[in-house]
């Protein structure tokens, strides 16, 4: 149950993030929203993380760089997603999204790519794609 | 309309980029490390950008209201809720959890018309859409989720790859 409540939470806060930067943005540009919402959360994470004493930086070196900077994607995201806001509205834009996240992970399951195990597309993947690309469409209509 | 779908696609890919580049990341530095990194550079990156399509233009923030600074710790909150989620129920059935609410508030703030949305009411078509792509979802991840448990036990051992 508890999982759920946080599960449950998770997604609505991605939700909600959405549609409070797409109003933020409004106000003061989509730049400034992605980099002033980001930088918040940077300093909040940055305080937790000395408050939970494992902040060894060193460990990072051990990391792949180009793994590293996964991180920069966010301004791109941020943009995206307020954008898709402002033209389509929030539920097209989550569909979207959702299909656009999905269907590129199967793709680098497919190719193997970034070290993941090869995986052939199964059917029922296949299935769960279609029938959400045509709720999509649904939508959209 | 089509602009729109085009930014949220891009949006999308880069989120399963990211979740992947993320969580090599988490192997090694634990997750508070790499949502600071993350955040950190995303910001960094934003203001770059931000610089470049628009200068000085950048600094204009009258407009700039306290409770925006809050919308950034709503991040926080989407960290905490998937970490903990996954913790107690395992990937497969928190993820679908996690997209099920995403989507499930899209339709109830698109039909409030909250935030200064444009008001999108709920019909049967809606309905029949988030319906739809739900049972897309449960479709994928169910299959997603017997395949990672018959896998799981070799995967251990492979071999980190760098890539091609």
């Amino acid at each position: 149950m508890r999982g759920f409540v946080f599960a449950l939470l998770g997604g609505a806060f991605i939700t909600l993030q959405g549609v409070a930067n797409s109003r933020i943005s409004q106000d003061i540009g989509t730049w400034q929203t992605a980099t002033i919402t980001q930088f918040a959360g940077f300093l909040t994470a940055l305080i937790i993380l000395m408050f939970a004493g494992n902040g060894n930086w060193q460990r990072l070196r051990k990391v792949n760089p180009l793994y590293l900077i996964g991180g920069t994607f966010g301004a791109i995201v941020v943009f995206g997603n307020v954008t898709a806001i402002h033209f389509i509205g929030v539920t097209l834009t989550v569909s979207a999204m959702l299909i656009s996240q999905l269907g590129m992970t199967v793709m680098i399951d497919g190719n193997g790519w970034f070290g993941i195990n090869k995986q052939k597309m199964k059917l029922p993947q296949v299935i769960g794609i279609t029938m959400m690309i045509a709720g999509v469409i649904v939508l959209g209509l | 309309m089509v602009l729109g779908l085009i930014c949220a696609i891009i949006a999308g890919t880069l989120v399963s980029l990211q979740n992947i580049f993320n969580s090599k990341v988490n192997e090694q530095a634990g997750s508070w490390m790499t949502t600071t990194l993350v955040l950190g550079l995303g910001s960094l990156a934003s203001f770059i950008l931000g610089l470049f399509f628009e200068g000085g233009q950048l600094f204009d923030l009258q407009q700039m209201k306290w409770w925006y600074w809050i919308s950034g710790l709503l991040g926080i909150g989407v960290i905490t809720g998937i970490v903990q989620g996954i913790r107690y129920l395992g990937p497969t059935f928190a993820i679908s959890i996690v997209l099920t609410s995403q989507l499930g508030f899209a339709v109830l703030l698109d039909s409030l018309g909250w935030m200064g949305l444009e008001k999108v009411p709920f019909t049967l078509k809606q309905l029949f859409g988030v319906v739809l792509i739900l049972g897309g979802v449960i479709v994928f991840k169910w299959s997603e989720g017997r395949k990672k448990e018959a896998i799981d036990l070799p995967a251990r051992n492979e071999k980190k790859l760098e890539v091609s």
